[in-house]
């Protein structure tokens, strides 16, 4: 299998708390936001090996990341933890009531040879280059 | 070497007010009592610092970053102020006076957060509590779709778990803690008892709760993936509890239903209080973001989502909130403060954050302050600057300040006053 549907999950983690308190250009913040968090099923479903890239989509985009082995979650449920990478996959619409939907999407995770972006990239895919 | 003690954290919503800070030739060199990320916030508050004020990449003195900060703002047709959850009350204050100086459009991070929150409670209202309270009384936890293990990972220890209380004498074991959520997580693995809910499901639940607690017999056999028996043995046991409580987070506010859930969950609650004590309480992130509503609040009449463009407050969430401000390309112009909403916000609106004047107050370096036109490095409230903070139960806590900034680099609330001379506001 190569593509999988999922749900996906975005939330906070303690690491993604200790690294933005050094910095959000520090290693720390960026490998705890810059993965994803699969069941090991799911991960040997799309034969991924560890150091392998993964590539995220949604109706609203996608973006490649790494992942990571997690033994809470159950087949189908993807964690993303909060961050600029997760936010290449979330819409904006907000229904009239400001606040868009972070929890809960449907998704598809595949394999992918596409490389995960630095910051630096990301913000500069966004149009920020005013640094 | 000074030893500061009964030191507030400026991280998240719980406002743990018992550490132990050691500053030893004006900088931190310990804590005491601190979660990880506490300690981090302390420990490397001088790293990945912002260097100096800039005006386009250009490092400039502090005096010419507030004139161009107020000549974007005062030049706007639709300013948007955003952030303040992570400063302390009086630079939200100011924010919301530059905001109406402005004739721009005051807004903070609950909007991504638990403005759903907000729009339910002012629907139907709040059975308030404090910590103090949870921490004393009560014996039925629960967490719903909120995972403190990890986003607030001293708030079972000290207040609703492990935290032995007047009428709760052996603490952890007086109590009965249920987390429902989506996933497994480490509250629900230190829960009694997981409930496990399909994803955007938890309306169905709520109102199935409901429905049990007054007395209904439920049809379905199982209700949002959870069985008729353990959502009636749950009602049960909610109703039979002495002092119960909801702790609910984003996993009811950012998903479908978003403030019906939390509509739903205070019906229940409010149902509830016919047979015992029960009360619920928003995990709120930002250590101050409960302070952004309230100050927000006491000056306008509104927590968030404030337009000051006729002269006078107007408040509409959907379309005052900053996600559709920019969604709709409206703002064009933004004052960031304490906040990184590149981080935050999905792509789809950064884009357009990224096409207008950004202005950004922080003390590190982030991707907004990456994308802005103006930046101006500020003392961390908390550490290098004093200043009140809202806990998540509402309480006002004081913050300290522990070591002095560098030179020339000033509070939050004293370069908005900067700004706000500049643009011809009253001085203080």
């Amino acid at each position: 299998m190569s593509k999988l549907k999922v749900t996906l999950v975005s939330g906070r983690t303690a690491q993604q708390g200790i690294g933005l308190e050094e910095g959000k250009t520090s290693d720390n913040y960026v490998k705890s936001v810059n993965h994803v968090q699969l069941c090991p099923e799911d991960a040997a479903k799309m034969k991924l090996k560890e150091g392998d890239a993964v590539s995220v989509e949604t109706r609203h985009g996608s973006v490649v990341v790494n992942w990571r082995p997690s033994k809470e979650l159950e087949g189908g449920m993807v964690f993303f933890p909060y961050g600029p990478w997760a936010n290449q996959v979330y819409g904006y619409e907000t229904e009239g009531t400001g606040t868009p939907i972070f929890k809960g999407i449907e998704a598809t995770v595949a394999p992918t040879k596409g490389k995960v972006k630095s910051i630096e990239e990301l913000v500069k895919s966004l149009g920020g280059d005013r640094k | 070497m000074t030893v500061f003690t009964d030191v507030v954290c400026p991280f998240c919503g719980c406002l743990c007010d018992d550490l132990e800070v050691t500053v030893e030739d004006g900088h931190v060199k310990g804590v005491k009592n601190a979660c990880g990320i506490s300690r981090s916030k302390f420990l490397n508050h001088e790293k990945n610092r912002l260097e100096a004020p800039t005006v386009d990449g250009v490092e400039v003195p502090l005096e010419k970053a507030v004139d161009a900060a107020a000549d974007i703002l005062s030049t706007s047709m639709r300013p948007l102020v955003y952030g303040l959850s992570s400063t302390e009350c009086v630079a939200i204050a100011k924010a919301v006076e530059l905001a109406e100086l402005a004739g721009g459009v005051v807004d903070n991070t609950s909007s991504v957060c638990h403005g759903p929150t907000i729009l339910a409670l002012q629907q139907v209202g709040e059975s308030k509590t404090t910590l103090g309270e949870v921490k004393n009384r009560a014996d039925l936890v629960i967490f719903w779709g909120s995972n403190p293990s990890q986003a607030h990972l001293r708030h079972i220890i000290r207040y609703s778990g492990m935290a032995k209380g007047r009428f709760i004498p052996n603490g952890r074991k007086d109590r009965y803690i249920v987390a429902v959520d989506i996933r497994k997580t480490g509250t629900t693995r230190l829960a009694d008892e997981y409930v496990k809910v399909e994803p955007n499901r938890d309306f169905e639940l709520l109102q199935a709760l409901r429905a049990a607690v007054r007395g209904h017999e439920l049809l379905a056999e199982s209700v949002a993936g959870v069985p008729r028996e353990k959502v009636t043995e749950l009602a049960e046991r909610m109703k039979t509890a002495k002092f119960g409580i909801v702790f609910f987070g984003l996993g009811l506010t950012q998903s479908e239903g978003r403030h019906m859930n939390i509509d739903a969950a205070v019906g229940l609650v409010a149902e509830l209080n016919n047979h015992t004590k029960f009360l619920l309480t928003p995990m709120r992130g930002h250590y101050n973001v409960g302070g952004a509503n309230t100050v927000t609040t006491w000056q306008t009449g509104y927590p968030y989502a404030v337009d000051f463009s006729r002269g006078y407050p107007r408040y509409n969430p959907g379309e005052y909130t900053s996600i559709d401000m920019l969604a709709r390309g409206e703002a064009d112009s933004a004052l960031v403060i304490a906040s990184d909403p590149v981080s935050t916000f999905p792509a789809g609106v950064v884009r357009n954050l990224a096409k207008i004047p950004v202005v950004t107050l922080d003390h590190k370096v982030t991707p907004t302050t990456m994308l802005s036109k103006v930046v101006i490095p500020v003392a961390t409230a908390g550490v290098e600057a004093e200043g009140t903070a809202y806990r998540m139960d509402g309480v006002p806590l004081r913050l300290s300040k522990l070591v002095e900034p560098r030179e020339g680099v000033h509070s939050d609330a004293e370069v908005l006053e900067m700004m706000i001379k500049r643009m011809g506001g009253r001085a203080y």
